[in-house]
């Protein structure tokens, strides 16, 4: 419990501390300084500057911001849609039950990063940064709900089977009411789901960005950032291109910690 | 006889998941909003042509069961429709690949396995819970493929078949100590190591018996994660395989290719986790 405490304060702490960075008055994520191309930290660029002359403390706050967003409404759209459906199938006619499932199968037979780059490839040429964003995010939670979806269904019917579920339907609790009492006994499998999927999300946004098939430009991402390290003389010019992915290891070690200690 | 209804029954859900893939797929790639747009309609010298060929894809695909059929007659005869980019039959670029991409996922996951079992079984045997061994792999867990495998290419330090066994080596171990430690624990386990038995007696005659009808998850586990990591591998280390052909089919927009490399990466987790799932009904059966 104290872990969590902790883990949670040092959160809390980061999106405080990156929000501040990203309202400081005069910070703009896409300001670029052309004087101070891959500059190391000095006073006005604390990380130094990326090969735009554009402010890497500020990119990286508002991309962790960014990711971070999507991550949790990405979660919260795959959860809600894990518990419609896990409940639906365990609770519908075997023949639903039976179409459900195998529309699980289906979508967890298909391998989240190749099916993310095909979406990603055949969006418009024209596509806004933002846009781009959304339809990532959207698409992870579009691909993420099967596997919570089967853990909800397997929940729900363990608690169809359990005796008070059976006392409550012998006494002639309709469908809807029993519904009603079985939803705020899924929250202890609901919780998980969605802590387990944030930095799952975190993760492939940040893979399929160091390919070069993320958010697009010059929307800050980790993904993004990490497509930086492609660039081996950039590489050799400043060992600030290595802060983003630091603090991404510790985000996504203290979104993991959160998930298990849930 | 169960038995054999059990493998038709098997066989006859994953031809239909793979059907439902296929369509699936057809149908997203048809109505994706880019699907009838091309790089090369923003150059001039080539926007003509472009524009031509995209005209006649259009005329191609404007009905979607005849386009689904298409594509399932390609995938029966080995034909997978033919590459915008290369202009070649979709197969001839596969064929070779599939060798590249099969040898490095069979590579890295046995040495994943060899490295994750030895750990766990280590691991599992101490009282206390594996901190020291559960650290380092909830560290690997949490580093981005992309980032791992630049690591090592700017260490010179490991290639593509390391940074897979790493990964999957991190995930394996998770799965294999949370199972060895539960086997540990059980009374007839127990009672043997009261007795006396020696720890390699038990676990060649209580916890290999214990494990291996978990191997099939832990196949279907090992699959899935090395197929998301094939791509950011491939394509760091430059290795010609199908992460690599995708990664260059989407920057490309060579929808026919990735459409090919993703079927045939659903028909491999298809018959993986069909696989495991199946691997306890038989025993029972």
């Amino acid at each position: 419990m104290k872990l969590r405490r902790a883990i949670l304060c040092l959160l809390a702490g980061l999106i405080v501390a990156a929000s501040a960075v990203v309202c400081m008055p005069g910070s703009n994520y896409a300001r670029q300084d052309r004087d101070a191309t891959l500059a190391s930290a000095s006073v006005s660029h604390p990380a130094g500057t990326d090969a735009l002359g554009r402010d890497r403390l500020v990119r990286v706050a508002a991309a962790f911001l960014l990711s971070l967003a999507g991550a949790v409404a990405a979660s919260a759209l795959t959860t809600a849609a894990a518990a419609g459906v896990g409940t639906l199938a365990a609770f519908g006619r075997s023949a639903m039950g039976w179409t459900l499932m195998l529309v699980c199968d289906v979508f967890l037979a298909l391998p989240w990063m190749f099916l993310l780059m095909m979406v990603r490839s055949a969006l418009p040429l024209t596509t806004s940064p933002g846009r781009s964003a959304t339809i990532t995010f959207l698409v992870l939670a579009a691909l993420g709900w099967p596997a919570s979806a089967r853990a909800v269904y397997r929940g729900v019917l363990e608690l169809k089977r359990s005796d008070w579920m059976l006392y409550a339907r012998a006494t002639g609790l309709n469908g809807g009411s029993v519904v009603r009492h079985i939803i705020p006994n899924l929250f202890p499998l609901l919780v998980p789901q969605f802590l387990i999927s944030i930095p799952a999300f975190v993760m492939a946004e940040a893979n399929l960005g160091a390919l070069g098939l993320g958010v697009g430009e010059p929307l800050p991402s980790w993904g993004g950032m990490l497509f930086e390290l492609n660039n081996s003389p950039l590489l050799m010019q400043t060992r600030w291109v290595y802060f983003p992915v630091i603090l991404l290891v510790l985000v996504l070690l203290l979104l993991e910690g959160a998930a298990a200690e849930a | 006889m169960k038995r054999g209804v059990l493998v038709l029954g098997w066989l006859g859900r994953t031809l239909l998941i793979v059907l439902l893939v296929i369509l699936g797929s057809t149908i997203l790639m048809r109505f994706a909003p880019g699907y009838l747009s091309d790089a090369r309609e923003m150059d001039s010298r080539y926007a003509v042509e472009a524009r031509a060929e995209l005209s006649a894809e259009a005329e191609r695909s404007r009905s979607i069961p005849q386009m689904v059929i298409a594509e399932i007659r390609g995938w029966a005869h080995g034909d997978f429709g033919t590459s915008r980019q290369f202009e070649v039959p979709v197969s001839e670029l596969i064929a070779p690949r599939v060798a590249v991409s099969g040898g490095l996922l069979l590579r890295g996951i046995g040495l994943a396995w060899v490295v994750a079992l030895c750990a766990a079984l280590i691991a599992s045997a101490g009282r206390n819970p594996s901190v020291f061994w559960q650290t380092p792999a909830t560290i690997v867990l949490a580093i981005p493929t992309a980032a791992l495998a630049t690591f090592c290419l700017l260490a010179d330090r490991g290639g593509p078949v390391l940074v897979m066994a790493l990964l999957l080596a991190a995930r394996d171990f998770k799965f294999l100590d949370h199972t060895l430690r539960k086997a540990w624990l059980e009374p007839h386990v127990l009672q043997a190591r009261a007795q006396g038995i020696g720890p390699w007696r038990v676990v060649v005659a209580h916890l290999a018996p214990a494990l291996a009808p978990r191997l099939g998850a832990l196949a279907s586990l090992s699959v899935v994660t090395a197929l998301s990591a094939l791509v950011p591998v491939e394509v760091i280390f430059n290795v010609p395989g199908l992460g690599q052909l995708a990664w260059n089919a989407a920057l490309n927009r060579d929808l026919p290719v990735l459409l090919g490399v993703m079927v045939l990466m659903a028909v491999a987790v298809t018959c993986t986790g069909m696989g495991s799932a199946r691997t306890e009904e038989w025993k029972s059966a």
